[in-house]
């Protein structure tokens, strides 16, 4: 192995994984830009009924449990915590999915307010809410694999220590 | 490495106080300098000037010939250890040691390299990962050793580092200066009101007063023969013994003793004869056995040693005040009387308190 690539796994020992843990933010930014689009409505006085429903607090509540478990994985990958990769990972795949729940169903609902029928989210809205959700799933998914690889290079790196050592 | 050279240095205040009168020095590629002198006598001040943090009111100052004085520090490519350690509580010792290089944006691989490098040298190795409230005060204190050692800079400039330390740490902590300085062979100015310091550490001890610098030399001059009364009072513990005396036929006459003269004393104060002088005895140089009785106030055993306080014959007077530095361990009583004899004498003129040496010694 070069030393650039030895001296570089050697400084993880005592540098932070910030790059891993800014992602985690960064996706904890895009969800937040995602929960602010997801409400908004040309047609609020219509489309109440729509989200007033079981599912805007089965979103509400996701969402704060989102915002928690990716911050405390941020803090988790930060220190090389391999378990903490595979949290973000799955919080990143969820956002994907996400994609395919309120928002597919919003852009798919019509009411209609008189005689004119009008789609719930339209077509500009969904497109940024599902830019939003697959840039935060995106972010997540990076930062846990990016985190994995730096794991199991510390580890690694920490055991040929050892072995020098004995 | 670096030389240094400061010319009539000086440094006043917006309110015209003089903190700093005509300071020069040359200090040579490698020197272990150390400025000592009591609070307030400039010896901090002069260590700011020559690290940028003060301004200098007049005078030169000049880093392998490079004229210096006005120039940022910054630029000036000094490191300064303070002695409140300055380290940042939030970050680690390795952030610490790495954050100067981290700001001038070297390559972090060359960063790791000289952090792992400084940390070797200081015995810092295991702690890197610690934060700076982890550590014991002496480990603090080598963290920002540590901070300047990456930086390999032409200078280190210390400003009273061990202060913060109990008496046992400073002393260790001591002895890795000193190491360190052998080590990395160094130029480095230290600044101290400690005696001990200044007499451990230095290879030439600058000794200050009241903003003037009153005597340069190597620890064993200033101790042996120092300068003027200041530096013969401010350096040795227990401090210097100080009476006046009138020299009268080949003799010291005090108000309570007589002392005779050598051959050689006499010499010395030739020119001195029927005049009156201080007389400096240091405590270590009086000796039991003679023909001046000194009357015990309080003896304190100090092991190897014994300090006995009393007064010359007797008196009361403050003037007639003596330290002696007994060998042994020494039983006397409050009332006791001890005959005493001065083995070694300093000789000062009573008028400008500078040291007579004698036409020769001059």
């Amino acid at each position: 192995m070069n030393e650039e690539l030895q001296i570089k796994r050697d400084r993880m020992r005592f540098v932070k994984n910030s790059l891993c843990a800014n992602l985690a933010i960064i996706a904890i930014v895009f969800d937040v830009l995602y929960f602010i689009n997801i409400y908004e409505a040309d047609v609020s006085h219509t489309v109440g009924n729509f989200y007033y429903q079981y599912r805007i607090g089965v979103s509400i509540i996701y969402n704060i449990l989102f915002l928690l478990a990716t911050f405390l994985s941020s803090e988790g990958i930060k220190n090389y915590k391999r378990e903490y990769a595979f949290a973000l990972i799955v919080l990143g795949l969820l956002q994907i999915v996400r994609i395919f729940w309120l928002p597919a169903q919003a852009a798919a609902a019509e009411v209609t307010v008189g005689s004119v029928t009008t789609r719930v989210m339209d077509a500009a809205q969904h497109v940024r809410v599902i830019i939003y959700l697959a840039a935060s799933g995106a972010c997540c998914i990076a930062s846990g694999v990016i985190g994995l690889q730096r794991c199991r290079e510390l580890s690694e790196h920490m055991a040929s220590l050892e072995a020098k050592k004995g | 490495m670096a030389n240094l050279r400061l010319e009539h240095v000086e440094k006043v205040y917006d309110n015209n106080v003089k903190a700093v009168h005509d300071f020069n020095l040359k200090v040579e590629d490698g020197e272990f300098i150390v400025l000592v002198g009591p609070s307030g006598c400039g010896k901090s001040t002069t260590l700011r000037m020559i690290a940028g943090l003060e301004d200098i009111s007049s005078g030169k100052l000049y880093l392998d010939g490079r004229d210096i004085t006005a120039a940022p520090a910054k630029d000036r490519d000094m490191a300064m250890v303070f002695q409140n350690y300055a380290l940042y509580g939030h970050m680690t010792i390795y952030e610490n040691m790495a954050f100067s290089l981290t700001l001038r944006k070297e390559n972090p691989n060359v960063i790791h390299k000289k952090v792992l490098a400084a940390a070797e040298i200081l015995d810092l190795t295991a702690q890197l990962n610690k934060k700076p409230s982890q550590l014991s005060g002496g480990q603090r204190q080598r963290v920002a050793m540590g901070r300047s050692i990456v930086r390999n800079p032409k200078l280190f400039l210390f400003d009273e580092p061990l202060s913060n330390l109990d008496a046992k740490l400073r002393g260790a902590t001591r002895r890795e200066i000193l190491l360190l300085h052998k080590r990395l062979e160094a130029t480095m100015l230290y600044v101290t009101h400690d005696q001990t310091e200044a007499l451990t550490l230095a290879d030439r001890i600058v000794c200050m007063s009241m903003g003037h610098v009153q005597q340069i030399g190597t620890p064993i001059e200033l101790y042996d023969r120092p300068a003027n009364i200041f530096v013969a009072s401010f350096i040795g513990l227990p401090p210097m013994n100080f009476f006046t005396v009138r020299v009268q036929n080949g003799t010291l006459v005090g108000e309570r003793f007589k002392t005779a003269l050598t051959a050689e004393e006499k010499a010395i104060l030739a020119a001195y004869e029927g005049k009156e002088i201080t007389l400096g005895v240091r405590p270590e140089n009086i000796v039991e056995g003679g023909d001046i009785p000194v009357k015990v106030f309080s003896n304190e055993n100090l092991g190897m040693n014994t300090l006995v306080h009393g007064h010359i014959g007797g008196s009361a007077s403050a003037s007639d005040r003596i330290t002696a530095k007994l060998h042994g361990w020494c039983q006397y009583k409050p009332g006791d009387t001890v005959m005493v004899n001065f083995k070694r004498k300093h000789f000062f003129d009573k008028e400008t308190t500078n040291a007579i040496w004698g036409e020769d010694k001059k």
